[in-house]
């Protein structure tokens, strides 16, 4: 297989997925123009301060990032890994410090107010995690097997995990478990460690939702009140206890109401969308402000294109993020080392729960999390570590085996 | 396929990890399927129901005009002033942004004061005391809203010189239920409001002028029994949609043309589709289905007549009289005048009648119309029917008959009916039929009607159709009573049933309509007709190339089938009547045109049998040579003293010189056809 008359003439990069990504932004653009020009305020503002051409300023900025990346081995960077991974833990502290870190009236302190960006350390601190990670798990398959190196591992993983449960933004520290464990996984952890794992965390999770949804609430674990609503929503569960009187429970469907009714909205964009959709920038549930304009053109990016292009449209956007995501695979099955593997596994397998989150939650299979979705929801910092995830992943294919 | 063959060859962990990401793409591919394709159409109406708003377009209803094309009901148009609350969204913002930053800045005030208080600063928990509650939100909301609305009225008010009121809770109930409408705060402006607003007051600034048809009926209460009103009515009609988010007020008609041909008047209504945004507000419209237009009723009325007949009736006993008349072309059947008085103004119920206004009608019973809609007994009218009765059963009119004097009053005649004894009004002496008919002789007519049989007397008047609808409108119509042949072959009908039946009393009662088409036949040589009062039903837009539905004149609803020499017999008799200066309804003759008739007074009794009052008749028909008018004019009367002669020919007088004059002034043109 290994033959270097072939491979010379292979591309140095991946071009399937290059494709797929710039069609991925053309898609991102088009539809955060068509999510935010439907505001009337929004659609005032002077040409440059649109957000659309903010999202092709970020999506520039992001390709120059992974371009950059690219020009360096893969392994040097990993061996700068743990700086980054410690700059991205200082930047989790310090934004849980009230006046530096900013809420946006969300009341979770998620953003670091910088003028001109707002920096979202933990998008930043997924990237740092899957290079560290990487980086550690890289050694000897023999070394894997031990406790202490397991233990480590998921100390890893739980630092940043923990971190950004506390600002708190639950959506995005969940996604840093599948892309550990999977990491993990290819990497040659032992199964019985992993199947342990998997079924501790199983069952943490089970008793977290038997306690939101059945203890009293005396019993309840504390956690922010949005937080438990969304879960209550999801699971369709009444907010007022059972105990209640009457005019609690009023009120309690009202607020229910109200919680439920990004998700409502949702699915009714999407499901209006029909096969085919209402054609670009027609799409009655943004143009009227029943889609929450705050949340369209970022969270809620694929309820604008699902109803405007219909079910073709989500099959063309998932076709894309599938080419995305297996081309990656691709990339970890003929990545030089296990170092380049875990790299663009971990990658993967960070788009792929963004991904499957952030459209889940809009056909309510999966609770409303404030998860973006990767390269088509307007916003500096994801954009920013999606592209330079994706450069790193670039970075591995043109290092690859035999090349 | 590429990616595949390269896992295939690779470690089984990322082929695990392959596998997992296939599955979850093909999950939420399903889910997808499931929501755009599946379950597409239900989150389709359940957008449109929460986006779409529907409004219910009146059509423009029909005009009502009389034969000749005179206006007796049409629309005008009536200016509404309204505030459009989807131009007020940012004064309503920014009136709101003022108010909570006053609250925000007491809140801060009152913090700040328990922190003095306390001596040092609040807890998190403890701040939380201070802040808004979402109720308290909602007021200053609703504050905001109308303190704007508030201004823009003084506003508007300063501007048109009058004081434009807002009542604060009607206007957050309409906030509340009908955002997507415009909000009205002043209804019918007149011309100077209207030039005031327009002469400041440009588009897009909240509040504008709104246009409504409303109901006119420029001659009054003219013809109002016969017009019949209109009620405030937005209900959906039959084969229209029935589900609309919001009406605009439509009315309906009730009795008279307006309800008997409410459907053709009203056309059909239009359906416009409102666009909402998530807070209600209005978006844009979009008119889906025009209303189409009704159309107009075209009547066999005469306008200038039947001002002419209602003229005299007031002249002659009042605006409150309770009194019909019925002006009918003898051929055709047209009913060319209708009065039934007391009258009211239809006006008043299109725009809302007050209460005082309503109770006086409520006890003159003014809204029922005495043409069509009430029994009375016809008294000696009905001598013409028995006249017709005895003459085909062989009496002989120059044959005399000598009227008794009653004992108590010699004066007066008398006859006995079995053991019933019943008073003349005639005084005795020898009668023949013309002498009879021409003093009314109660005596002549019981003892030849006995002679000539009461079967034939009901048969004659079977034909007539007396007892049964006249057909000419739906909801205000009665049938009269007249008895049948059983009733009458029945052991149970005396003599003295019969001796009453002849003197228009007892087992017998008829509407002035009824009468009218009586005295028709009589004067047509025998065609008892349909009466007709719509001649036809057209479009409002001439142009629109629809043609007008015409109902046919002068359908012959059955025949008299009686000798043309009886008829001749009491025709000249009801001639001599008006003319011969004995008869009773001298007061009817006009000069230039001979008429004929026959005078009634018919007694209204109790429940024990007590007189209470009169009605007064007067059947009649003119010219004598040629007919063509019938006019049947009927007065209720609680006073005891006057008679048909007296109080009903005078008006009949009076409506017959209207039509003569109307005639000569058209230099020939006759009102009835040739």
């Amino acid at each position: 297989m290994v033959n270097p008359s072939i491979n010379e003439r292979e591309p140095k990069l991946d071009r399937l997925q290059l494709v797929a990504l710039a069609v991925l932004m053309c898609i991102g653009t088009l539809f955060v123009y068509s999510a935010t020009m439907a505001n009337a305020s929004s659609a005032m503002l002077p040409w440059y301060d649109q957000t659309w051409v903010r999202q092709i300023i970020w999506y520039a900025m992001g390709i120059g990032a992974g371009v950059a990346l690219c020009l360096v081995d893969y392994h040097t960077l990993a061996r700068w890994s743990f700086v980054a991974y410690g700059a991205s833990v200082f930047f989790l502290i310090i934004v849980l410090i009230p006046h530096i870190g900013t809420s946006h009236g969300w009341g979770a302190q998620r953003w670091i107010d910088l003028g001109f960006f707002q920096f979202q350390p933990s998008e930043f601190a997924k990237l740092a995690f899957i290079l560290a990670a990487a980086n550690y798990l890289s050694r000897p398959v023999d070394e894997l097997r031990q406790r202490l190196v397991f233990w480590k591992g998921i100390g890893l993983m739980l630092l940043p995990f923990m971190l950004i449960l506390k600002e708190p933004d639950l959506g995005s520290a969940l996604v840093l478990l599948p892309t550990g464990l999977v990491m993990m996984l290819v990497a040659g952890t032992p199964k019985r460690y992993l199947l342990r794992l998997v079924g501790v965390v199983g069952l943490l999770a089970a008793l977290f939702l038997a306690d939101i949804l059945f203890a009293p609430p005396r019993w309840q674990v504390p956690m922010q009140a949005y937080q438990r609503q969304r879960l209550l929503v999801y699971f369709g569960a009444d907010f007022a206890a059972a105990s209640a009187t009457p005019a609690e429970k009023a009120q309690a469907r009202r607020l229910q109401f109200d919680k439920s009714y990004q998700v409502t909205q949702a699915m009714i964009s999407v499901g209006s969308g029909g096969l085919m959709g209402k054609g670009w920038r027609k799409g009655d549930q943004t143009a009227l402000g029943f889609l929450p304009p705050g949340a369209a053109h970022n969270d809620f990016i694929f309820s604008v294109i699902a109803e405007e292009e219909g079910f073709v449209g989500s099959l063309v956007v998932l076709t894309l993020y599938a080419v995305i995501l297996f081309t990656g695979l691709r990339i970890a099955g003929r990545a030089r080392d296990r170092l380049g593997k875990l790299v663009a596994v971990g990658v993967v397998t960070l788009l792929f729960s963004h991904v499957f989150v952030n459209i889940g939650m809009n056909i309510r299979i999966v609770p409303v999390t404030g998860i973006p979705l990767p390269l088509l929801s307007y916003g500096g910092s994801s954009v920013l570590c999606s592209l330079i995830a994706l450069g790193l992943m670039q970075n591995v294919h043109i290092h690859r085996r035999g090349y | 396929m590429l990616i595949f063959d390269e896992l295939k060859k690779n470690d089984p962990q990322l082929r695990l990890v392959a596998m997992v990401l296939a599955g979850g793409l093909g999950i939420l591919l399903a889910g997808l399927w499931w929501v755009q394709i599946v379950s597409a159409q239900e989150y389709k109406s359940h957008q449109e129901t929460q986006a779409y708003r529907s409004v219910r377009i009146p059509a423009v209803r029909g005009k009502i005009l009389d034969r000749e094309g005179r206006v007796l009901a049409e629309n005008r148009p009536r200016y509404n002033l309204s505030l459009y609350l989807d131009d007020l969204r940012k004064p309503f913002d920014t009136a709101y942004g003022q108010l909570r930053k006053q609250a925000l800045d007491a809140q801060q005030h009152a913090i700040a004061a328990q922190e003095k208080k306390l001596g040092r600063s609040l807890t998190k928990v403890e701040r939380k005391q201070f802040a808004l509650t979402t109720a308290q939100i909602q007021q200053l909301r609703a504050q905001s809203r109308l303190s704007v609305a508030n201004d823009l009225a003084a506003q508007i008010g300063r501007q048109l010189g009058q004081p434009v009121p807002l009542d604060a809770k009607n206007f957050e109930r309409a906030y509340q239920t009908r955002l997507a409408m415009p909000y009205p705060i002043l209804k019918n402006l007149n011309e100077v409001q209207i030039a005031r607003f327009e002469e400041k007051f440009t588009n897009g600034f909240g509040a504008d002028l709104e246009l409504q048809a409303a109901r006119v009926y420029p001659s009054g209460a003219t013809a109002a029994h016969l017009l019949g009103y209109l009620r405030s009515d937005d209900s959906s009609a039959e084969g229209e949609e029935s589900y609309f988010s919001y009406r605009l007020p439509d009315y309906r008609g009730v009795v008279g043309i307006e309800g008997g041909f409410d459907a053709k008047l009203r056309g059909m209504a239009g359906a416009e589709s409102v666009l909402v945004n998530n807070l209600g507000y209005r978006q844009s419209e979009n008119i889906w289905s025009q209303p189409e237009p009704g159309h107009n009723v075209v009547l066999t009325i005469d306008l200038n007549l039947q001002r002419a007949a209602e003229n005299s009736l007031v002249l002659h006993r009042g605006a409150e009289a309770k009194a019909a008349i019925v002006v009918m072309d003898v051929r055709s059947g047209d009913v060319l005048a209708m009065v039934s008085s007391p009258t009211f103004d239809p006006n008043d119920f299109a725009q809302g009648i007050s209460q005082d206004k309503w109770d006086r009608l409520q006890q003159l019973s003014a809204e029922k119309n005495r043409a069509t809609y009430e029994n009375y007994a016809p008294g000696s009218i009905f001598k013409t029917v028995i006249a017709l009765a005895a003459l085909e059963n062989g009496l002989d009119p120059s044959e005399v008959f000598h009227v008794h004097a009653n004992p108590e009053n010699p004066a007066k005649g008398i006859i006995y009916v079995g053991k019933r004894s019943i008073k003349d009004t005639a005084p005795p002496g020898d009668y023949d039929f013309r002498k009879a008919f021409i003093h009314s002789s109660n005596s002549y007519f019981i003892t030849n009607g006995l002679r000539a049989g009461v079967e034939n007397i009901i048969r004659i008047g079977k034909k007539f159709h007396l007892g049964e609808r006249t057909g000419l409108f739906t909801n205000q119509e009665t049938r009269g009573n007249f008895p049948s042949l059983p009733r009458v072959i029945s052991r149970a009908w005396r003599d003295g049933d019969t001796a009453n039946l002849c003197i228009g009393q007892g087992e017998l009662a008829v509407t002035p309509v009824q009468m009218a088409v009586m005295v028709s036949a009589i004067a047509n040589g025998g065609k008892v007709l349909w009466p007709r009062i719509v001649d036809r039903i057209e479009p409002q837009d001439p142009a629109s190339g629809e043609m007008a539905s015409r109902f046919p004149a002068g359908v012959v609803r059955d025949e008299l089938g009686v000798h043309p020499r009886s008829l001749k017999i009491l025709r000249d008799a009801m001639r001599d009547d008006v003319s011969s200066s004995e008869g009773t309804g001298t007061a009817a003759a006009v000069e230039g045109m001979q008429v004929c008739g026959k005078t009634g007074t018919a007694q209204v009794q109790d429940a024990s049998n007590k007189l209470t009052g009169y009605n007064f008749w007067f059947a009649s028909f003119a010219p004598y040579e040629k007919p063509r008018y019938a006019i049947v004019v009927m007065v209720e009367s609680t006073d005891l003293h006057g008679s048909g002669g007296s109080v009903c020919a005078p008006i009949a007088h009076d409506v017959y010189e209207a039509i003569l004059k109307q005639e000569n002034a058209r230099a020939g043109k006759v009102l009835a056809r040739n």
